[in-house]
């Protein structure tokens, strides 16, 4: 068990290592990497069997790496519940994902480079899911941040990909520090950084570290105040999106959460704070996603709309159900990408979907493809996405919660039926509205492989896992009828409700944008807010501070300049004199004479 | 009275009348307030030595130091005017704003 898990693990540091040598500068390396991956997720479904069959769980310590006085850390891997289910759908697709990025890369002159990058992000992602103490963790952690800025700023040429890649390691950064405080935290209370160790121990008021856990999972699955990274993060090459921001980074911060929730489980205020902000999210997301132009960016924005339900999931109580919602998300969300990715490269990159329109019948294949993915994610009955939203949104209705969160939760389901629709509509739908010399091409085989695979996945996913793995927490089993169908009727209202508007107003003229649509389009105002006023705010504050705050307030300003300027204003307002000063000594001089002369008369 | 008193009262009060009566210069009361402030000195050190009362002899010390307070004040109200109108001619304040 524990030596095949390890092997699978190997395997793929295998092309690193290689890469000094002639295999890297050959033009098959791409291809290699993908043979190992796709040798490496074989071996991993190996342990994956067996943890289904038995239900033992496994922990490899093997190396003792330093002992700071009494804290021990060692190179621990934790194979339990979750690594082993993460792992195989995990390395599935991103098989299908190097697959795709074979074709799609295929004209650029660092392709092996690229690949590395890919693969290196992927070990640091097993190095994430697989961490047993959170030192190591956090190795994952910042690993995977520092290839996602790597992968972001791919086309560095490009400042929009600068600036973007910039940002996502910003706000990655401040939930680092969450991270840091929480590691922290249990260092000084609890002696540890072992899971083990810290779910054992007995501790009263928790609320701090689950803090510092929550505010990184809001940067790395960046949830509403540290949301902005994700739609920025699209300048990267699709393929990177597809692995980084839709599967298995923006998981990270969730399946942190996940890994904690014997510790959340008890404490009620972090379960409320979790709904609150989950619920925001997605809100707030899918409103944003409505009126998007960019295919990509609807598509993260749908990524971030997801997030929000993994963590209203996590604030339910149900860490069970929204690991289940990863791993299914992951299969459907990587195959929209990858859908895209092909309407892109073969509409001569055009990323903006009022330009296209009536590729239904050049690229069926893609056209199937992208409905069966919407399918997926709206929740459609016995598709994947149903065996883990429906019974989210069931269990968020049957349970004793937030009832504003709950209700907002349901509204960002039928958007999200709302946008895919939209979607739809104008990239497949109509007439043509691109160029009219681009070749359409569907046939590559690799093209067609990988989205072949992720499509059965889609379809099949949910049922297979969700009937073979080990028995966890039970899921609501009665219900009202009506309680039953509330996430299904939500998303057919959404679906006719955008079908119906997009039909209507399709031949009509373009109005001025209202408020409400400049609001959703610019992403709620956040990132033109956000990125400009505090950093402007405390820089103006600092330098009026050492500048201006000694020398001209206080020395100059505050005694002299304050008394002329208070007594000059004062003599303007209060005197109305005229200023005949002559006339003014000769009334007095005259007046003294006269009384002088006067009052002399006493002698 | 005697004849000294007498004396320095009557300069006294010819510097009143050269402050409350000038022509155009403002510099001009400004000096007649200085010989105001020097016939006063004069006169109140006079009665006090011929007196012997010595308690009060820092008396004229200290009309000294507000007469110079008074001169420095005066001199810059005169410096304000002339900055705006170049000169100190009295005909000059009926549009003094500040």
């Amino acid at each position: 068990f524990t030596p095949l898990m390890l092997t699978a693990m190997f395997i793929l540091l295998l092309p690193i290592i290689m890469s000094n040598t002639q295999l890297y500068k050959n033009s098959l390396y791409p291809h290699y990497v993908k043979t190992t991956i796709s040798y490496a997720f074989i071996i991993s479904m190996i342990p994956t069997m067996m943890f289904i069959s038995s239900g033992q769980e496994a922990v490899i310590s093997n190396w003792h790496w330093l002992s700071i006085q009494t804290l021990k850390l060692s190179l621990s891997f934790k194979m339990d519940y979750f690594s082993t289910i993460f792992i195989p759908v995990a390395l599935f697709v991103t098989w299908s994902i190097m697959e795709f990025s074979m074709w799609y890369m295929h004209s650029d002159p660092y392709i092996n480079r690229f690949f590395k990058y890919l693969l290196m992000f992927l070990i640091t992602m097993m190095i994430l899911v697989t961490a047993n103490n959170l030192f190591q963790l956090f190795i994952g952690w910042e690993g995977v941040g520092i290839m996602s800025f790597l992968l972001i700023g791919w086309w560095y040429g490009r400042a929009d990909a600068n600036t973007a890649a910039l940002q996502a390691i910003l706000y990655n950064r401040i939930g680092d520090v969450g991270f840091i405080m929480a590691m922290a935290w249990f260092l000084t209370n609890f002696n540890a950084w072992d899971f083990q160790q810290i779910f054992i121990t007995q501790h009263e008021n928790l609320n701090i570290p689950l803090l510092g856990l929550l505010l990184a999972a809001t940067g790395k699955s960046a949830q509403f105040g540290l949301h902005p990274w994700l739609p920025s993060a699209m300048e990267g090459p699709t393929p990177v999106s597809a692995l980084l921001h839709s599967s298995t980074m923006v998981v990270a911060g969730v399946f942190l959460l996940i890994r904690f929730y014997p510790l959340m489980e008890q404490n009620k205020t972090m379960q409320t704070l979790t709904l609150c902000l989950g619920a925001i999210t997605t809100l707030f997301t899918a409103i944003c996603a409505l009126t998007q132009n960019d295919i990509k960016k609807i598509v993260a924005f749908s990524t971030s709309s997801q997030l929000g339900l993994m963590i209203v999931t996590i604030g339910i109580n149900q860490p069970y159900l929204a690991f289940l919602h990863i791993c299914t998300h992951a299969f459907f969300k990587a195959m929209l990408f990858m859908c895209s990715g092909s309407i892109i490269h073969s509409l001569n990159d055009e990323q903006d979907i009022r330009k296209m329109g009536g590729l239904y019948k050049p690229m069926p294949f893609t056209t199937t493809s992208l409905i069966i993915g919407s399918l997926a994610l709206t929740g459609m009955p016995f598709l994947t996405g149903f065996y883990s939203k429906d019974l989210i949104i069931e269990t968020a209705n049957t349970s004793y919660t937030n009832a504003w969160a709950l209700l907002i939760t349901l509204i960002a389901t039928s958007l999200t039926a709302a946008y895919s629709t939209r979607i739809m509509f104008f990239v497949l739908l109509g007439q043509p509205r691109f160029n009219t010399l681009n070749l359409i091409n569907e046939n590559n085989t690799h093209l067609i492989n990988s989205i072949k695979r992720l499509l059965i996945g889609s379809i099949f996913a949910g049922y297979l896992i969700s009937y073979n793995i080990p028995p966890t927490t039970i899921p609501q089993m009665t219900m009202p009828y009506y309680l039953k169908l509330t996430a299904l009727a939500v998303t057919i209202a959404g679906f006719i409700l955008a079908l119906e508007l997009n039909l209507a107003a399709k031949n009509l003229k373009f109005m001025y944008p209202s408020s409400l649509f400049k609001f959703s389009n610019l992403l709620g105002y956040f990132p033109i807010v956000m990125h400009r006023l505090p950093s402007k705010m405390s820089l103006t504050m600092s330098q009026k501070s050492a500048s201006m705050l000694l020398d001209m307030i206080w020395l100059e300003n505050v005694l002299p300049k304050s008394i002329s300027l208070f007594q000059m204003k004062m003599s303007t307002t209060v005197s109305n004199q005229k200023g005949l000063v002559k006339l003014y000594f000769l009334s007095f001089m005259i007046t003294l004479a006269l009384s002088l002369i006067l009052l002399n008369s006493h002698e | 009275m005697s004849m000294v008193y007498i004396n320095i009262f009557l300069a006294f009060i010819m510097s009143l009348m050269g402050l409350l009566m000038y022509r155009s210069h403002l510099m001009s009361s400004l000096l007649c307030l200085e010989g105001m402030m020097l016939s006063l000195f004069i006169m109140m050190t006079v009665a006090i030595l011929n007196n012997h009362l010595t308690l009060a002899s820092m008396a004229p010390i200290i009309l000294l130091v507000f007469a110079a307070c008074e001169a420095a004040l005066g001199l810059s109200l005169l410096v304000m005017v002339s900055n705006t109108y170049g000169t100190d001619y009295v005909q000059n304040l009926n549009l003094l704003q500040c």
